[in-house]
């Protein structure tokens, strides 16, 4: 009984140490980390929406557990360029995030892969400008894979990435353009302006 | 009807398109390493199956019920491999105690499982692709399935292969590897399949 | 062994990838371009010296029984460091390698070296056999990234290495799985080759 009560107190002790240390590495990192999405993010919505300099953060809520973030883009004047959004789908091989950038009117200004775990040299290629390229000024209609009976060609070997983005993109882009159409004004939230030009951090 | 095809879609996507060994590279150590007789192979893949799906499930309820209330996602590493490290040490005793003939035969691989990455490997692929409870679960089990699936096609490959002449710098690791090499590229046929 | 022995030996005569044929998993996903490989490779390097020298400092407080599951938490803390700290300081690299990073917790190389050297010897040799083991797993992983990288993409650490008529179509198939195996599988059959002629 005593061995056991040994065993225990040293397995306790070091994996108490252990935790102890990794909650002080993780005060130190996690700041870090989350800075780096939010600028990453920031990046991204400027790509998608050119000539942008505000970006003001709305969120729709869709039903009871689900809501919708996008973001308003504003040029120097405060005229509103289109909307950014994220549509999230399932890849390959792992969770596939596009940045999406839409003008007033719903059509496609840019889009942006920010996170794929796909395949190199297939799947992967959707990083590419070719890739991003297919989807420039496309309206909710055009959102469809050739092999699904539309336009847009897939990557040659990587149809699934190619249709799991092409379709995420129609699904958020349905959910925005139906709650946005009920003519919500947004609400302003100075809190939630992210100033890309002077790089304020909130 | 739906859930059904929603399994077999499951099944055939962990099994053939995402194979555990060939597509995701998890689970090599004993592939290459029990891989010789039939035998063994089948007794280490249903252990792997019990494993697997065990692990995920109980990583899934720490994950969901002491590290995401908590906020201590950055101990996950951790608290899982714990998990896993104990579960392999039940199985153990449960094995010597109701098989000892197939205790025996899977001798020192046994406790190797632990250091499977297939187990951790499926137990971080469930968190990361937001699966539920029941959908981790079975995720488990048809990783390991298709990890026994091609561990005993290899076996059954690695057998006949001993009454061939093997090259002697190629005996052992290198043909076993030229073999996986085949059966990946084999594999690497379902990748197109559409589902659903 | 002299301390210089400990470094070396885990660079050729006993490399963990070529020779006592650990650490398969990460060797062959990761392998794809040559900066995971690298990036890999010293990710575990500095797991592997760090657990190294704590098991080794550490290793008459504990019981022969749970000497496993405690090398486990050392380890486990280790990798969730780096994972942290490449996360917040090396964010592309941390995204390419993925679930391999926590993966490096089941690195049997890792394991397997704290159970072999450094439960049964000083912190000093313990670290050398620890750079020397890492240092010989990160050249293997650059190894072969390379010539698949080369291959498969017609690139080395991200640049152009080959002539724009086999950029356009690069023999995709050694970037994929099939071609890590049989990589690897011809690289140590070379290696079996150069061991029998001696």
């Amino acid at each position: 009984m005593k061995v056991f009560i040994h065993y225990a107190l040293v397995l306790l002790i070091i994996t108490g140490l252990a935790c102890g240390i990794l909650a002080m590495v993780n005060k130190q990192t996690k700041p870090v980390i989350e800075k780096n999405q939010a600028e990453s993010e920031n990046n991204a919505r400027s790509q998608v929406i050119e000539g942008a300099v505000d970006f003001e953060k709305q969120s729709l809520k869709i039903n009871e557990t689900k809501s919708l973030d996008y973001y308003i883009a504003k040029d120097a004047q405060a005229n509103v360029l289109g909307y950014t959004f994220i549509a999230i789908g399932k890849g390959y091989s792992g969770e596939l995030k596009t940045m999406v950038g839409v003008d007033p009117d719903f059509k496609i200004k840019k889009i942006l892969v920010i996170q794929q775990t796909e395949t190199p040299g297939l799947g992967a290629n959707c990083t590419k400008p070719e890739f991003n390229e297919k989807f420039a000024n496309l309206t909710f209609n055009d959102l469809k894979v050739d092999k699904d009976g539309g336009n847009i060609k897939s990557i040659s070997g990587a149809t699934i990435t190619t249709r799991a983005i092409t379709n995420s993109i129609k699904e958020t882009l349905d959910m925005l353009q139906k709650n946005l159409n009920q003519s919500v004004k947004p609400v302003q939230n100075v809190q939630d302006t992210l100033s890309v030009q002077q790089g304020v951090e909130i | 009807m739906e859930f059904i095809s929603k399994i077999i879609i499951m099944a055939v996507s962990a099994i053939f398109i995402n194979n555990f060994v060939l597509s995701r590279f998890l689970g090599l150590c004993p592939y290459l390493g029990v891989s010789k007789k039939l035998d063994s192979a089948f007794g280490m893949g249903m252990a792997v199956i019990f494993v697997m799906s065990l692990a995920s499930a109980f990583t899934w309820i720490i994950n969901q019920y002491i590290l995401i209330p908590a906020g201590i996602e950055y101990l996950r590493t951790i608290a899982f491999i714990l998990t896993i490290a104990s579960l392999v040490q039940f199985v153990e005793m449960f094995i010597q105690k109701s098989a000892p003939a197939l205790y025996k035969s899977l001798g020192v691989y046994l406790p190797l499982i632990t250091t499977n990455c297939a187990v951790l490997g499926v137990a971080v692929i469930n968190i990361g692709d937001k699966l539920n409870f029941i959908e981790s679960i079975l995720n488990g089990f048809f990783g390991g399935l298709g990890f026994t699936v091609v561990l005993l096609m290899m076996a059954g490959i690695r057998e006949r292969l001993e009454k061939a002449e093997v090259p002697e710098s190629m005996q052992g690791m290198p043909i076993a590897l030229i073999i996986a090499g085949c059966m990946a590229l084999a594999f690497l046929g379902f990748s197109g399949l559409k589902l659903g | 062994m002299s301390a210089m022995k400990e470094l070396t030996k885990g660079l050729i005569k006993e490399n963990p990838i070529f020779v006592l044929v650990l650490g398969m998993c990460p060797t062959l996903a990761v392998t794809s371009s040559v900066i995971n490989g690298l990036g890999m490779g010293l990710a575990a390097t500095f797991v592997l010296v760090c657990s190294n020298i704590l098991i080794s400092m550490i290793k008459d407080l504990i019981p022969s029984k749970i000497r496993i599951p405690c090398y486990i938490v050392v380890i486990a803390s280790f990798v969730t460091i780096i994972d942290m700290v490449m996360a917040a300081y090396a964010a592309d690299l941390h995204k390419s390698l993925g679930i391999f990073i926590p993966l490096i917790v089941v690195n049997c190389i890792i394991l397997g070296r704290a159970e072999a050297f450094a439960s049964k010897n000083g912190v000093l040799h313990s670290a050398l056999d620890g750079v020397g083991m890492g240092l010989g797993f990160t050249l293997a992983l650059v190894v072969i990234a390379g010539i698949r990288e080369v291959l498969g993409a017609g690139q080395f650490l991200g640049m152009n290495v080959m002539p724009s008529a086999y950029l356009k179509q690069p023999m995709l198939v050694a970037i994929l799985a099939p071609g890590a195996f049989v990589t690897l599988g011809l690289l140590m059959a070379l290696m079996n080759l150069v061991k029998n002629k001696k």
